[in-house]
């Protein structure tokens, strides 16, 4: 009797079929008369739509020109408490009777009016932006508040590792450059004044300093009327450049260490100069860190947490900032692995920079970058995410529909390049945030040691 | 306005395993999962912590793909991967780029087959989740607030009230022999859901599901397990210490109806009305206007479940961090004004209307997202696997809306009477051992 051998579907892992074609979405851009600038993109996924009102200055020309580290921040939390026409009740019950939600916020480059709604309200929705943007009210009391709220945020950011590690990192980085500070202190918080704020939005919050990007279920055609129709009338005005500093040679590496007493683990981070989101070497050097430490299955996870068990989530990133930009390596360890993550991190760094990546290893991490990016166009926050990338930082109009092509065409030899350029093992500042007599040693043996309290400066 | 017309196609294997399929051909991906109707309720006594340390050792192998083989499989695939632990379920699931569909089933299916770890795995594993434990809780300002704090308070049954995080010494003490028995006893495919969503068809899913998961044995059947609670009498207070945060806070737990009664959606109302956003009541009377509080927030499993994925007792959440210069005691007052005024007066027909409208438009956020923009449709898959395993109807993603949609202010007024009763409750206070420099 002949027996039929079924062919067994676990031998062998199967293949991937061919990578499959991306539908564009419909892209509508057009600068208005005033200077905003609108973006766009169709959407269907769900009956709502998301977006952004962006203004080219955040906290760094904050603190270049008025001196006062976070005024874009807490301009923006008080732009959604009052307007010209509205309490920050009235506020608050329109967003939920239409089932939208606002979100004002500024990083170091911008600031920005969130929103995401149903479509069937979006006239309600933009007309509530347009006003924030332009008839905030600054309720004096509404300012009080917001004040006492960010003096206790900054109070409990202050007992948190990876914000200290953070800090630091960034002063050392930066120095004299408005970069080097994430946060102000509470003495500068105090010291704020009303007028600061309406100074700083009155002169930032204009048209010809904005971005307006708009993602979802909506016809383009008719969404640009209405915006039109809405923010048309918004007065144009000039708008402040932001002066550059130059920034601190870091010559040798070096330990900066924040003691905190008693704590029962130990936050790192790795650090270096880098580049900005347009440098023409941008893709090559973040393909170089996906290898590294940027995806699940890169060399330094592998490394310190699935064989070696130190740590639970560390990562690598390479990030850019509009003028500047750095490359990080963040983790947090065991107090007594200390000395043994900082060498594994250092090795692994110094591998990307001393051989070729193997071919095989290159192409996965090449699909791997495709992969995440395809991922990103299937919801209306992604796409509005990938956009922003784009418009803010003036890449070209077709950066997302190459973008695929021009991860396949990078080799083995831009990952190195890469490496060698911007991951500056010699030249690296080394930060520990945690309990001295624990883990002060151990540090030490990585360079000179400058401690900080984890109090503020 | 509120019909949703989500395409769903289901199908049970010969095994129990059930397969839902929905496809969605917005962009070249797809969001796959594979949920076991086993969470951190029930894992072994002694072994707090285990369901989530099991959860952490279905990466390490199994046997056709060795240690670190799913996670550079699926990575080298153009994905991203994860898997966690609730209440009452455990996830495993993948975002990839559709070509490599039949790439994750294999490697799922293969685990769901046979785990194969080691000793060594365990180890690396347990130091990990102790690190894990370590960055989120015991090295954080209000680290475990109040999920870790108030379940032993609220709770009688050791399924409910113990920590799921895990005890360092029930982690050290879990062995290899318990992981193979927890796999063996709930990892089973009639104890299972399989999720595709996204760029495929349901006749392709299907297919697929068959030549990967049919000939897996179906499993023993589940062993009945006792989650119930006394009713809840009197108010039980507990205290934890806040070694780095310099704000009290002091979190309020009320017992919540079972899911998918006239009393649930009608507390769900009333939890949007009273935890959602800076238009909520609670946020608006004690941030906004009385100025007591720095930050409120809640809801029912509040703050790591949500009114779908639940399957046993819970509560209907409220936290709230405060000023020093208020004492715990005249800021859980003005806590307490804000919820005598929902049980007298119920909430206003307006305000009912707004909430149900908000309610509408993040279900529907949450469906198309969920989990940031590197998940599409967790939110769906999410509840389809809830649904499936809880309820054995997926369609009910498309029609539990209504429910919500149809409750009075009568029916809000009832629940906040019956629910949100000031004298059967838990209270946890985090006081902090340091004092605010001024």
């Amino acid at each position: 009797m002949a027996t039929v051998q079924m062919p067994d579907p676990f031998a062998q892992v199967p293949s991937l079929g061919p990578e499959r074609p991306v539908v564009w979405p419909a892209r509508t851009r057009r600068k208005l008369a005033n200077g905003l600038e609108v973006v766009l993109v169709e959407s269907h996924t769900i009956p709502k739509f998301t977006g952004e009102l962006y203004f080219r200055s955040g906290n760094a020309v904050a603190a270049a020109t008025a001196k006062t580290p976070g005024l874009a921040e807490i301009t923006a939390t008080v732009v959604r408490t009052g307007t010209e026409k509205l309490s920050s009740r009235q506020i608050e019950e329109d967003l939920r009777r239409i089932g939208a939600d606002v979100g004002t916020s500024a990083g170091a480059d911008t600031s920005a009016i969130g929103f995401n709604g149903l479509t069937e309200f979006s006239a309600d929705l933009l007309n509530l932006v347009a006003e924030l943007a332009r008839q905030a009210s600054f309720p004096p009391d509404e300012f009080e508040r917001e004040r006492r709220q960010m003096i206790e945020g900054l109070r409990i950011a202050r007992t948190t590792p990876s914000f200290l590690a953070s800090e630091r990192m960034r002063r050392v980085l930066f120095g004299a450059h408005p970069y080097a500070i994430i946060a102000p202190t509470e003495t500068q918080v105090k010291e704020y004044r009303l007028g600061q704020l309406v100074e700083y939005y009155r002169a930032h919050y204009t048209p010809g300093n904005a971005l307006l990007i708009a993602v979802g279920d909506f016809a383009s055609p008719q969404m640009m009327e209405q915006i039109e129709r809405i923010f048309g009338s918004w007065k144009p005005a000039t708008v402040p450049v932001v002066p550059d500093t130059t920034l601190p040679e870091l010559h040798g590496r070096h330990v900066h260490l924040v003691h905190l007493p008693e704590s029962v683990q130990t936050q790192l981070v790795v650090a270096n100069h880098a580049i900005t989101r347009k440098h023409p070497d941008w893709l090559r050097l973040a393909l170089a860190n996906s290898i590294y430490g940027g995806a699940f299955n890169s060399r330094l996870i592998m490394n310190i947490r699935e064989q070696k068990g130190y740590t639970y989530s560390p990562r690598s990133g390479v990030h850019a900032l509009r003028q500047h930009g750095y490359f990080s390596v963040n983790a947090a360890v065991r107090n007594d692995v200390v000395a043994a993550s900082l060498t594994e991190i250092f090795y692994e760094i110094d591998r990307m920079r001393s051989l070729a990546v193997a071919e095989d290893e290159l192409s996965d991490a090449r699909t791997y970058m495709s992969g995440v990016f395809s991922l990103g166009l299937a919801t209306q926050d992604g796409l509005a995410s990938q956009l922003s990338t784009v418009y803010l930082n003036e890449l070209p109009d077709n950066e997302l529909e190459t973008y695929r092509q021009r991860v396949r065409a990078l080799s083995a030899t831009d990952v190195l390049a890469a490496a060698r350029a911007y991951f500056d093992s010699a030249n690296a500042q080394i930060i520990v945030v945690g309990d001295r007599g624990q883990i002060g040693e151990q540090a030490g043996l990585f360079g000179g040691v400058t401690e900080y309290s984890a109090e503020p400066e | 306005m509120n019909e949703l017309h989500i395409p769903l196609e289901t199908t049970k294997l010969e095994n129990g395993l059930r397969v839902v399929v929905s496809p969605d051909r917005t962009a070249p991906v797809a969001t796959l999962g594979v949920y076991y109707n086993i969470g951190f309720r029930l894992e072994p006594r002694g072994r707090s912590g285990f369901a989530h340390l099991f959860e952490h050792m279905m990466f390490q192998g199994s046997e056709h793909a060795g240690k670190m083989m799913h996670i550079k499989l699926i990575n080298s695939s153009g994905g991203v991967l994860n898997g966690s632990t609730h209440y009452d379920v455990t996830n495993y699931y993948e975002s990839i780029p559709s070509n490599a569909v039949e790439r994750v089933l294999w490697l799922e299916a293969d685990r769901m087959r046979a785990l194969k770890v080691d000793d060594e795995n365990l180890r690396n594993q347990r130091d990990v989740v102790k690190e894990e434990v370590r960055v989120n809780v015991l090295n954080q300002p209000y680290g475990g607030f109040p999920w870790l704090d108030l379940p032993p308070i609220a709770f009688c049954n050791w399924a409910n009230a113990h920590n799921f995080y895990g005890d360092f010494a029930d982690l050290d003490a879990a062995s290899l022999d318990d992981v193979q028995q927890f796999f063996r006893t709930y990892y089973s495919p009639s104890n299972a859901v399989l999720l595709m969503i996204g760029d495929l068809t349901p006749e392709e899913g299907f297919a697929l599901a068959r030549r990967y998961f049919g000939s897996i044995p179906p499993g023993p059947p589940q062993p009945k397990a006792d989650v119930s609670e006394p009713p809840f009498e009197g108010v039980r207070r507990g205290e934890v210490e806040e070694k780095f945060g310099t704000l009290p806070a002091f979190a309020v737990g009320y017992r919540a109806p079972e899911r998918r009664t006239p009393d649930w959606y009608a507390l769900a109302m009333l939890d949007h009305a009273l935890h959602g956003g800076r238009a909520g009541r609670v946020y608006r009377q004690l941030v906004l206007e009385q100025q007591i509080a720095v930050d409120t927030g809640g809801g029912i499993q509040y703050p790591v479940g949500d009114l779908f994925d639940y399957n046993g007792p819970t509560l209907l959440v409220s936290r709230v961090l405060h000023k020093p210069e208020y004492s715990p005691d005249q800021a859980l007052e003005a806590f307490d004004a804000v919820i005598d005024a929902v049980r007298q007066h119920g909430i206003e027909q307006g305000e009912l209307e707004q909430v149900k409208v908000k309610f509408r438009s993040e279900y529907v956020s949450s469906l198309e997202g969920g989990h940031g923009a590197s998940i599409p449709r967790y939110g769906l898959m999410h509840y389809l696997a809830c649904f499936t395993l809880f309820d054995n109807d997926p369609s009910l993603v498309n029609s539990i809306l209504d429910g919500f949609l149809q409750v009075t202010p009568e029916q809000v007024r009832t629940a906040a009477q019956l629910y949100l009763d000031p004298h059967r409750r838990a209270i946890v206070f985090r006081k902090p051992t340091k004092k605010a420099a001024d």
